[in-house]
């Protein structure tokens, strides 16, 4: 069997070091200390309503990065920030080093960052491959004149980007839907799909708008499962949404709370479950 | 039984059933990595297993899986493998899971297959009592397991993985990658180039091959060893009465753990050469069945069930032109399909219409089931209803039904070609000698025998006679034919206070085959004779009712008419004549009967609601009916608590007749032939 | 038995007439199915704008206008054909960056209702550019494709028509692999189903919107050379894109296959309806017997032919 060079690395590492005990044991310590992403007084507004107010965190390569607080937060609009759909009246972003006002949706793709939406933006007529192929859009190379024909270089490309289509599909554990329309799948496979299309672009930097909502408890272990062997075995950096706070101590190394569009409180997971501001925004004065 | 009292009972039904010997060991390839070595001589070319992977079949010839499987054997050596080792394999169905089976089996070591989706504690059981020193694993979700009881089993050394997906984290020095194994088992290979084949070579027939776990319905599991003789003798029997060769084609997706799994998608594939194909995942079995169309195929009856009802359901969104086509054409393979699939005459026109349905209905049909190239469909592990069993062959797929057990490492009996019973399970297989004892019980001897039950030589002596005869458990009969009829399980079966052999569910189930009867409920455990209380079926009972115009309003009423009564009389009169002639049974003909005055109601408890009848539930409540049924009297009162429709609760009372039915002694029976 | 005889001349008389004079019914077939290519090539325009940006293009027709106008009037400049075409192609992608610049990049996320106010005035304005830029009398148009006729088996046939049928099925058929296959096929299917998705797996909006309005000016090109050919380029070129709303009720305004077959439908039945039918009310059907056809599809199939399920499964 032959797997091509842009296939997920699935090759494992020898278990090199052994630790000496039998007992099951836990991973080490992840250090994170290269900036990929920083947000720096971001502050975008609607008319009159305040979305995001001096906003300014970062996100390190290789960390899964936890986006929480209440509804009305500003988390999503945190999020189409980065990538480009909503363009900040004040701050920067900075992105692998480059600084910039604003992000447009295309470059951010272009330049690795892809995303999943709260309310599933699949293109719901196209089959699971359809859509996952889609994601390769930006893989493509061939010119225009090659595509028009479908011939030669092309073709060969079609399927080298097929064959990486097909190793997220098997990496998702979609194989049965690979056929089926999208808009006939039910919600939980969806996000699964969405996901799989987000993959496909071989993203830096994954945004997940709460990609377990509405799910119930298996499709959530699925899920986070799924979350963690991306960052895993591809090393992607995760910035996500999510409203359950079990499964984001769980999932995530750093987390950032915003609330009325200000950022409350940043640490590990453990750090921000104690601060008490995020407990007051939690339990004080709902406005959810 | 004297030769001069065999001659007068032949004529009815046998004990035992005709012998065909087998096959015998081959010196040369008496194991199963011999066998492989040698298809990789003689077509080592031809394809021996595939994996649909990355949405494509991807595909090993016979020389690619021994040099594989010689790799994975040279690996788990370096890595301490010993001869008598006890070795889990545990995953879905994977290339590299059944070539480890291989592997470990020409280093002398024990493969033991185990469920994939046990939980941790029920792994405990066996991982414990077979001593599992190695564990070869499919996945993450399969490490986990084994990590959540690591501590419980010192006696567990090392665990290797063959996908590591997730496991890239996991620092424990006894958790080892395949793809590591196989290059550890190249490099060792290559330094030692004798060393695999004398591991091999000291192989021999009489070694285990492999042990299974059958979950017993009471009690712990017990673990089955087989030898490679075992196997070997079985598999080629079934091969050689069946005609498979190297061409043929077949589907591995049930779980290694089963002995099924592992005589058909495996023993058998080495014994003929055939190819294997493994799915790409669980999910998706049936769209790679359509996909590969293998001409060798196994289910049990639940498979064939939802696919005939996912079929049923696509029809009726079909076209009406669609519908009616194949309601027609149905029609037409009901009445000539098995025919003609038994060879048996048909006339000239159906035979016409069957090509033309073949055209239009079932070759499109059998293609969307993915059996349009099977050749020999098995189904078994539980009875199959006759109409499903029906509807499969008269579209010209060669279902048959095998009766068989781990214990026998399968084929005790098989249905022949032609000579096909939906309600028997065949006669046995070549080399399988089969008997039903004095009490019933279905007894044979194989072999395919298996060799013990591991560190249990109490259930050994229990199951295995020192003679080498295998108690089933299954009460039985041999028909005339000498095919084989299981009646239920032992266990079930009851006795008349003379000590003649009771079999409630049979005689129900054969009662219930009449159109006019939809629910039975026979007794006769501990009594002179036996009885039943019949529900009638009203819809059918009711047109019958109206044809011959007699009038009713409802069920009670119509339960009531003397007419009705006569019809089903003469119906158990006729099951009655045909138990005369079932040796075994003949004594639990039914004496007496009654309509029972309102229908069996799983509101009411009487029914599961599956729609089984709650036996016991049913004898005490109707204890009086049941009381008058054994005494003298025609005719009996009773007043039934019954719960209606809105779920108020109300009372019916009734005057219920009772009827004799005429039986059949042996004397008549042999006067009227 | 006027009642009768009127029975007679309607379902019964042409019929006949089809079948006793099977050579003059192939060549009103061939008629009609000629003219059902041009029908497809315009409401091909259509449907490449309506999928890729949902708006209902109303200037189609002013575009095929405006292409042969551009042609004709480079070719009186004395400009040869093969420059004369390139430039014409050159014209209208400009045109095509043009309506993104100024029309719709203005309009993102506005009502499908104003799209097509504004499609109106898109019309009226190439209309008149148009117009002013190369004058307002009927032009004719000749590119030197032979039109010479001749007869198999019988039929006559014209060596321009077969032309332009063979033009018109080839460049369907690039066009359907196009959309089908490649990079930008996709991408603009991904457009059609869903903007905030194809924005976040990174496809530009400005780029397909360009690319389609250019393809679509390209066929509007190819629609016009045809028509001009025949009946000359004129004015009431642009109203040929009536024509291409029966077409387009019929072949569901997201399918190209329901784009080409709904034309042929409409060819042929028109053409056929005008022998045989014509006579009996005097005549004229073929100007409204498409509407008539379309309402009737409207009524019983108001997705067409080859409505959204179809093309969604492609």
């Amino acid at each position: 069997m032959t797997v091509t060079e842009v296939s997920a690395e699935t090759a494992a590492q020898p278990n090199a070091e052994p630790e000496g005990d039998g007992a099951p044991t836990a991973a080490p310590e992840r250090v994170f200390d290269e900036v990929l992403l920083e947000i720096s007084g971001v502050s975008l507004s609607f008319g009159g309503v305040v979305a995001l107010s001096d906003v300014s965190f970062d996100i390190c390569k290789g960390e899964i990065r936890a986006i929480i607080g209440p509804n009305g937060a500003g988390k999503s609009s945190m999020l189409n920030v980065i990538n480009g759909f909503y363009h900040p009246q004040q701050g920067t972003i900075t992105y692998k080093g480059n600084v910039r006002k604003k992000m447009r949706p295309h470059r951010a793709a272009a330049e690795g960052i892809a995303r999943t939406f709260q309310n599933i933006a699949l293109f719901r007529g196209m089959s699971t491959l359809d859509n996952i192929m889609t994601g390769r859009l930006l893989k493509m190379r061939r010119g225009l004149l090659w595509q028009a024909l479908y011939w030669g270089p092309a073709r060969d490309e079609e399927i080298v980007h097929r064959e990486f289509a097909e190793h997220i599909i098997d990496f998702l554990e979609i194989e049965a839907i690979r056929k089926t329309v999208v808009g006939q799948l039910p919600y939980g496979l969806q996000k699964r799909v969405e996901l799989g299309r987000a993959l496909a672009a071989e993203p830096e930097l994954l945004l997940l708008d709460e990609p377990m909502a509405g799910m119930n408890v298996e499709e959530k272990e699925d899920m986070s499962r799924f979350i963690i062997d991306v960052n895993d075995e591809f090393g992607t950096t995760i910035a996500l949404i999510e409203h359950d706070m079990s499964i984001v101590m769980d999932l995530s190394d750093r987390v950032v709370v915003l609330d009325y569009g200000r950022k409350i409180a940043d640490g590990t997971p453990d750090q921000v479950r104690a601060n008490p501001a995020v407990i007051e925004a939690y339990l004080g004065v709902g406005h959810g | 039984m004297n030769e001069g009292q065999g001659a007068g009972v032949a004529a009815t039904a046998a004990t035992s059933a005709p012998f065909r010997p087998g096959a015998s060991v081959d010196l040369e390839f008496d194991t199963f990595p011999k066998l492989l070595k040698r298809n990789a001589a003689v077509r080592g070319t031809r394809s021996a297993m595939r994996e649909k992977d990355y949405g494509i079949w991807q595909s090993w010839t016979w020389a690619e899986v021994a040099a594989e499987v010689r790799a994975i054997a040279c690996g788990l050596s370096v890595l301490g493998l010993r001869r008598g080792d006890a070795v889990a394999i545990i995953g879905d169905n994977r290339p590299r899971l059944y070539w480890t089976i291989a592997a470990v089996q020409s280093l002398g070591g024990i493969p033991v297959p185990m469920y994939q989706d046990a939980v941790a504690d029920e792994m405990k059981f066996v991982l414990d009592h077979a001593g599992v020193r190695f564990a070869v694993v499919e996945n993450q979700e399969q490490v986990d397991k084994l990590l959540q009881v690591w501590e419980d089993f010192p006696q567990l050394e090392l665990v290797v993985y063959d996908q590591p997906r997730g496991l890239r984290h996991y620092r424990q020095d006894f958790l080892h990658d395949m793809a590591n194994v196989l290059a550890a088992g190249q490099k060792f290979d290559s330094e030692n180039p004798s060393f695999y084949d004398d591991e091999v070579a000291m192989g021999v027939a009489g070694d285990t091959a492999i042990m299974l776990y059958t979950s017993g319905t009471t009690g712990q599991p017990k673990g089955v060893v087989l030898t490679h003789e075992n196997i070997y003798l079985t598999a080629i029997n079934a091969a050689q009465q069946e005609g498979l060769t190297e061409r043929d084609e077949s589907l591995a997706y049930l779980p290694l753990a089963w002995v099924g799994d592992h005589i058909f998608s495996y023993a058998q594939s080495y014994v003929t050469g055939f190819c294997v194909s493994c799915p790409e995942s669980s999910d998706t079995v049936l769209t790679d069945l359509r996909e590969l169309g293998p001409s060798y195929f196994f289910a049990p009856p639940p498979i064939f069930e939802n696919i005939l009802t996912t079929v049923m359901i696509r029809m009726e969104d079909a076209s009406a032109l669609k519908r009616k086509m194949f309601s027609y054409f149905m029609g037409v393979a009901r009445r000539a399909g098995a025919n003609i699939l038994d060879r048996e005459p048909v006339g000239v026109v159906d035979r016409l219409l069957y090509w033309l349905g073949g055209v239009f209905v079932y070759g499109p049909l059998k293609n969307t089931l993915g059996l349009s190239r099977v050749r020999i469909c098995y189904t078994a592990g539980e009875a199959i209803g006759p109409d499903l069993f029906v509807f499969y062959r008269s579209i010209g797929i060669n279902m048959k039904q095998l009766y068989g057990s781990t214990e026998a490492s399968v084929f005790i009996t098989i249905q022949p070609d032609g000579e096909i019973k939906p309600d028997t399970v065949g006669t046995p297989a070549p080399g399988v000698e089969l008997k039903v004892a004095d009490d019933g019980e279905v007894m044979f001897r194989s072999p395919g025998v298996f060799k013990e039950y591991f560190k249990n030589p109490e259930a050994t002596a229990e199951t295995k006679t020192p003679d080498g005869w295998v108690h089933t458990g299954d009460a039985g009969l041999i028909d005339e034919d000498g095919h084989l009829k299981i009646i239920d399980r032992l266990k079930d079966v009851g006795r008349l206070v003379d000590g003649t052999l009771f079999a409630p569910k049979y005689i129900e189930n054969k009662l219930k085959f009449f159109s006019h009867i939809k629910e039975v409920v026979a007794f006769g455990n501990q009594q002179k004779f036996c009885t039943v209380i019949v529900n009638i079926d009203l819809e059918a009972v009711g047109n019958w009712a109206e044809r011959g115009g007699i009038t009713y309003s409802s069920y009670q009423e119509l339960a009531a008419r003397p007419q009705v009564y006569d019809l089903i009389q003469e119906e158990i009169e006729q099951m009655n004549s045909e138990l005369a002639k079932e040796q075994n049974l003949a004594g639990s003909q039914i004496h007496r009967f009654l309509l029972l005055h309102k229908e069996l109601d799983p509101d009411d408890g009487e029914l599961t609601r599956t729609r089984k009848v709650r036996r016991n539930f049913v004898a005490e409540k109707y204890s009086t009916v049941i009381e008058a049924l054994y005494g003298t009297a025609d005719h009996c009162q009773i007043t039934t608590e019954v719960t209606f429709e809105d779920g108020r609760k109300g009372t019916i009372s009734a005057d219920l007749a009772i009827r004799d039915v005429r039986t059949v002694t042996a004397g008549e029976q042999l006067a009227a032939e | 038995m006027e009642f009768i005889s009127f029975l007679n001349l309607v379902f019964v008389a042409p019929f006949v007439d089809m079948v006793s004079f099977p050579i003059f019914f192939a060549e009103v077939v061939i008629a009609g199915v000629l003219t059902g290519i041009m029908y497809s090539l315009v409401a091909l325009g259509f449907v490449l704008i309506f999928k890729a940006s949902g708006v209902f293009n109303f200037a189609q027709g002013a575009m095929v206008l405006f292409a042969a106008l551009t042609l004709v009037g480079l070719m009186e400049l004395g400009v040869p054909v093969l420059a004369a075409l390139l430039g014409a192609v050159a014209v209208m992608t400009v045109l095509a960056f043009a309506v993104e610049r100024f029309m719709l990049r203005h309009l993102i996320n506005q009502d499908d209702i104003i799209l097509f106010m504004a499609t109106i005035g898109l019309t009226f304005l190439i209309q008149g550019f148009g117009e002013m830029v190369w004058g307002s009398n009927v032009k004719a148009l000749d590119i030197g494709i032979p039109s010479e006729s001749f007869e198999v088996g019988g039929i006559l046939l014209n060596e321009f028509d077969l032309f332009a049928a063979g033009s018109g099925a080839v460049l369907v058929a690039v066009l359907a692999v196009f959309f089908h296959y490649t990079r930008i096929g996709r991408a603009l299917r991904a457009v059609a189903d869903d903007h905030q998705a194809a924005m976040a797996v990174g496809i530009p909006l400005k780029t397909i919107w360009v690319t389609v309005w250019s393809v679509a000016g390209f066929v509007g090109l190819v629609a016009g050379i045809m028509w001009g050919a025949k009946s000359g380029v004129q004015f009431s070129l642009s109203l040929i894109a009536l024509k291409a709303l029966p077409v387009l009720i019929l072949g569901g305004f997201t399918s190209v296959p329901g784009a080409i077959v709904g034309g042929l439908i409409i060819g042929v039945g028109e053409k056929i309806a005008e022998i045989y039918w014509g006579p009996l009310v005097g005549g004229a059907i073929e100007n409204w017997f498409a509407y008539m056809l379309a309402l009737v599809f409207l009524l019983f199939r108001p997705q067409g032919l080859f409505g959204e399920r179809i093309i969604e499964r492609v």
